[in-house]
């Protein structure tokens, strides 16, 4: 039988109660300890329990006790899916956590470069500000496309509250990062000006920093929290 | 028990967070296995490793559970 006449015998109302356990179905409708379908409280009739019976305290040996009353037909094409070949990709490389490190520390880089330029009007940091600015915003849309990755293939895109920020946010640093570039670029003379495009720029590259911190913070309670 | 959409959500996110680690956890002893020779060292982190299935199986029960609260909340609105 198949899985989805499996769960019919769910052991209530008049039905029977049929375990699946390495392709074959039981019959535990007799069983005492599965009471209307329902073993220790954690387990239902009606299900595939294969996975399950290593955290048991008991061995596979107890169903030996129960007739064998057909085979669980597995759905082939649900076990081969079409995430199969990037997910073991994603497991080997784990492209996200390789690449998120360097445009979150470009950001701070930059801006310390910028920082130095603001404090010395040596022109070799701010020169350093814009190059690192403009790495690190390049760098963070592959470092956002493997997020994707990630959240498709681990969280089976699941819109919970981390990674509704985490993808918001990270949207958010990469149009500041555009604008950025684009005022820098379009004003090369800037920073030996005091014109709004100079402040704007300025808030730009120090307004990520937050930006970054909270994404990273919401990245980390993701894998330690 | 009843609980709160808001309880919900935060339970569906700790589930959804945890069963990528038992996947990798059980990546982890099964390339472990590979690394032995002996039955028993074998066996012992194949162990581990069927452990680990379990516990995704289990999380992934209680993540279909949350879900389907969810939806009744939803829709009881």
């Amino acid at each position: 039988m198949k899985l989805e006449e499996l769960s019919k015998h769910n052991g209530q109302n008049g039905e029977k109660a049929y375990v699946a356990y390495k392709g074959k179905v039981y019959d535990v409708t007799n069983s005492k300890r599965w009471k209307d379908g329902v073993h220790m409280a954690r387990h239902r009739a009606g299900e595939d329990l294969t996975d399950f019976l290593a955290l048991a305290p008991h061995t596979d040996e107890v169903l030996k006790s129960f007739e064998v009353v057909d085979t669980l037909e597995i759905d082939e094409s649900k076990t081969q899916s079409s995430k199969e070949t990037l997910i073991k990709f994603y497991q080997k490389f784990h492209p996200h956590p390789v690449l998120i490190h360097y445009p979150l520390g470009l950001f701070f880089f930059a801006a310390l470069m910028q920082l130095l330029f603001l404090l010395t009007s040596l022109s070799s940091f701010e020169l350093s500000a814009i190059y690192a600015f403009f790495v690190a915003t390049i760098m963070a849309i592959p470092a956002i496309s493997a997020g994707f990755l990630s959240w498709w293939i681990n969280y089976d895109k699941q819109p919970t509250k981390i990674f509704k920020n985490k993808i918001t946010f990270s949207i958010i640093l990469v149009l500041i990062g555009i604008t950025g570039i684009v005022i820098r670029i379009t004003n090369p003379d800037i920073s030996s000006t005091n014109s709004l495009a100079f402040i704007i720029y300025n808030v730009l590259i120090f307004a990520n920093l937050p930006i970054v911190l909270f994404i990273a913070y919401e990245g980390g309670k993701i894998t330690w929290a | 028990m009843d609980y709160t959409l808001e309880e919900l959500e935060e339970m569906k996110q700790i589930i959804l967070i945890a069963i990528p680690k038992e996947i990798s956890a059980r990546d982890f002893y099964l390339n472990a296995a590979k690394k032995f020779k002996t039955q028993e060292s074998i066996q012992l982190f194949l162990s581990l490793a069927e452990q680990e299935k379990g516990h995704e199986a289990s999380l992934r029960k209680i993540l279909k559970d949350i879900e389907e609260n969810i939806i009744k909340i939803k829709n009881s609105k």
